[in-house]
């Protein structure tokens, strides 16, 4: 706590972290029009640079979109689908992680072999591609209306499915070296069982490393999925996102709607710099051995 | 060495049969091959004989291996959206992401080794404090975000350059097209290549940095000033040359994210690549250009992985091959 209150960059990102988490997941309470609401929308104010008033006397602080919404609005629920998506895949891909690294690294044998392979191939490929390639093949398979309807809890499956690596190696390897500690070996003689010395005994140990992982990777998670919506095959264009609402204003980019697309990249840099330096400082923090994961 | 090499080549064998698998399986069983081949009005016993014809009838392990016999031989089937075989459409796109991918990395390289050799000389400095600063906020800046800002400055607001399109190419033999020939095809390759290559270039300026600090420290740097050699002997010759092992094995690995986010570019840039045929293929529901693509992309990855290995063995007689076994075994 000390060091926290130390490093001002530290407390600068836990500050404007804090308050686009605040703002997001208010939005219902904070946003002036309900983006969620097709009604809110008012074509007749489509497209109206940043600070315009609307034809019913509405006021627009950064403008609105081809649909007349709110952009004020649209950013803050966008951000609360961006945030949600991504702290979901990053908790999905850490549960996957925990359970495998620590399942591998404490039974080793074929299964381990298995699944270390596998992460090492899946390392020599970029995150993004697999998420891509898993969405879209999903995409594929399934019909339009069923995959509209499935689309966020593919998302995060594939966002998942491309991070969990890391936390599997890495909780492997720690648990390689707390299964030769004296605690351990200690329950294992007076008959425990592996499960309950796995998750009662070993596993508190580890989760100091993954909480640094998750932060890290929450940046990285936000980030995937503001790309693959802004490729359109992410977050359905019916509810905003931050990389979506990019995608809309990439259209109308020519006509100099510059606002349609920067407003929700600005929020989408803030937000992922604040977790970012958040991350840097945690990971030093906490765990100076662990640099690079 | 043999078994390291030899351990790599079963690796990349494994992935690519893995991924043939999923291609295959994507084929075969996301809708009817054979109703997406034969017409509303056909008869069943024409459907029979289209299964027959197309060896649907056979037991389906040897169906995977007629697969694998014909994608050996560069049979990847016919597109669904645009009637044409997979594979000329591949070639077709496979020029303009290459360059693209190349210029990018090359301007990564170029622009980022000098930036992280300079601002590890002049530590103190204001310029290079801030050049590390921006290096920060380019590591959360999404590629997408950026392509949209060139855009909207060089294109929308000053028209200096195109912002969509290859620019006029010129063919070379009978299947490469490009575009640097002409100086169309160069404004149009500025934007997007700037774009794909920003990441990668603070990347390697903060490795180059990181790694000449280190360096720099070193006694025989300390030793080679105190010789009274020129600064920039001791600086380029000597320094330099040693942190140039890490840089070109992350420059190898970072071959693969470049190519990953060409798809990203591409998209923003309406650049006729494979990012772009593979994007709106997945929109198209287009299977086999997807079955495809995956095949492809697994032999590319499988190729620069491999190539990176065996350069950083080639490059630093201090890495023995045993070595990096172990490393990759535990």
């Amino acid at each position: 706590m000390h060091d926290f209150i130390r490093s001002p960059v530290a407390l600068v990102a836990a500050a404007s972290t804090l308050l686009i988490v605040a703002a997001a997941m208010g939005a219902g309470l904070i946003a002036p029009y309900d983006s969620n609401d097709p009604a809110s929308a008012n074509v007749i104010d489509a497209r109206l640079p940043p600070g315009s008033s609307g034809m019913t006397g509405d006021y627009y602080l950064l403008g609105t979109d081809p649909q007349g919404r709110d952009m004020l609005s649209a950013i803050l629920f966008g951000t609360r689908m961006s945030l949600m998506v991504g702290a979901s895949s990053v908790l999905l891909a850490a549960l996957i992680g925990i359970v495998l690294g620590l399942v591998c690294g404490y039974f080793r044998g074929l299964l381990d072999a298995v699944i270390m392979r596998i992460a090492d191939v899946q390392l020599g490929f970029p995150a993004i591609l697999i998420a891509l390639l898993i969405d879209g093949i999903t995409r594929t398979v399934v019909d339009r209306a069923t995959h509209d309807r499935l689309a966020i809890p593919v998302l995060v499956v594939a966002i998942a499915a491309s991070f969990w690596v890391q936390y599997a190696r890495t909780v492997r390897g720690l648990v390689l070296v707390e299964r030769g500690k004296e605690y351990v070996l200690a329950a294992m003689v007076t008959g425990v069982s592996p499960l309950r010395i796995i998750a009662s005994h070993i596993r508190p140990n580890v989760m100091g490393s993954v909480l640094v992982i998750a932060t890290i990777n929450l940046a990285l998670a936000i980030l995937t999925e503001a790309t693959l919506s802004f490729l359109g095959v992410g977050v359905p264009p019916t509810q905003p996102s931050l990389g979506s609402l990019v995608r809309i204003g990439n259209e109308f980019l020519f006509s100099g709607d510059w606002w349609i697309s920067i407003g929700p990249g600005a929020m989408l840099v803030a937000l992922c710099l604040s977790v970012n330096l958040l991350a840097d400082w945690l990971r030093d923090a906490l765990n100076p051995r662990l640099s690079n994961g | 060495m043999a078994t390291f090499i030899l351990q790599r080549l079963s690796q990349a064998l494994f992935v690519l049969l893995a991924a043939a698998l999923a291609s295959f399986v994507l084929l075969r069983y996301v809708g009817d091959p054979v109703n997406n081949m034969v017409g509303q009005a056909a008869s069943l016993a024409e459907r029979e004989a289209m299964r027959q014809a197309l060896g649907l009838d056979q037991p389906v392990i040897l169906q995977f291996a007629e697969f694998l016999r014909d994608a050996a031989t560069g049979d990847l089937g016919v597109s669904y959206r645009f009637g044409i075989p997979v594979s000329k459409l591949l070639m077709e796109r496979l020029p303009a992401t290459l360059e693209l991918s190349v210029c990018a990395m090359l301007i990564a390289t170029l622009l980022g080794v000098p930036l992280g050799v300079w601002t590890a000389l002049h530590r103190g400095n204001v310029v290079s404090h801030i050049l590390l600063a921006a290096s920060l906020i380019g590591v959360a800046l999404p590629t997408f975000l950026i392509g949209i800002v060139l855009i909207l400055v060089f294109s929308v607001w000053l028209g200096w350059l195109p912002s969509f399109g290859r620019g006029t190419t010129v063919a070379l033999g009978h299947s490469w097209t490009t575009g640097l020939l002409t100086v169309s095809g160069l404004k149009a390759l500025v934007l997007p290549s700037l774009t794909l290559g920003l990441f990668q270039m603070t990347l390697i300026m903060r490795l180059v940095r990181a790694e000449m600090l280190e360096v720099l420290r070193t006694d025989y740097i300390k030793f080679a000033r105190a010789r009274g050699l020129p600064e920039a002997t001791i600086n380029y010759d000597h320094a330099l040359r040693n942190t140039l092992i890490p840089v070109i094995t992350v420059i190898g690995l970072q071959f693969g994210n470049i190519f990953a986010f060409s798809i990203v570019v591409e998209t923003v840039f309406q650049w006729p690549g494979l990012g772009l045929l593979v994007i709106q293929s997945i929109q198209f529901a287009d299977v086999p250009l997807l079955a495809s693509y995956l095949v492809l992309i697994a032999l590319g990855f499988a190729l620069i992985n491999l190539a990176v290995d065996l350069l950083y063995v080639a490059i630093d007689p201090r890495v023995r091959a045993d070595t990096l076994l172990a490393r990759t075994v535990s």
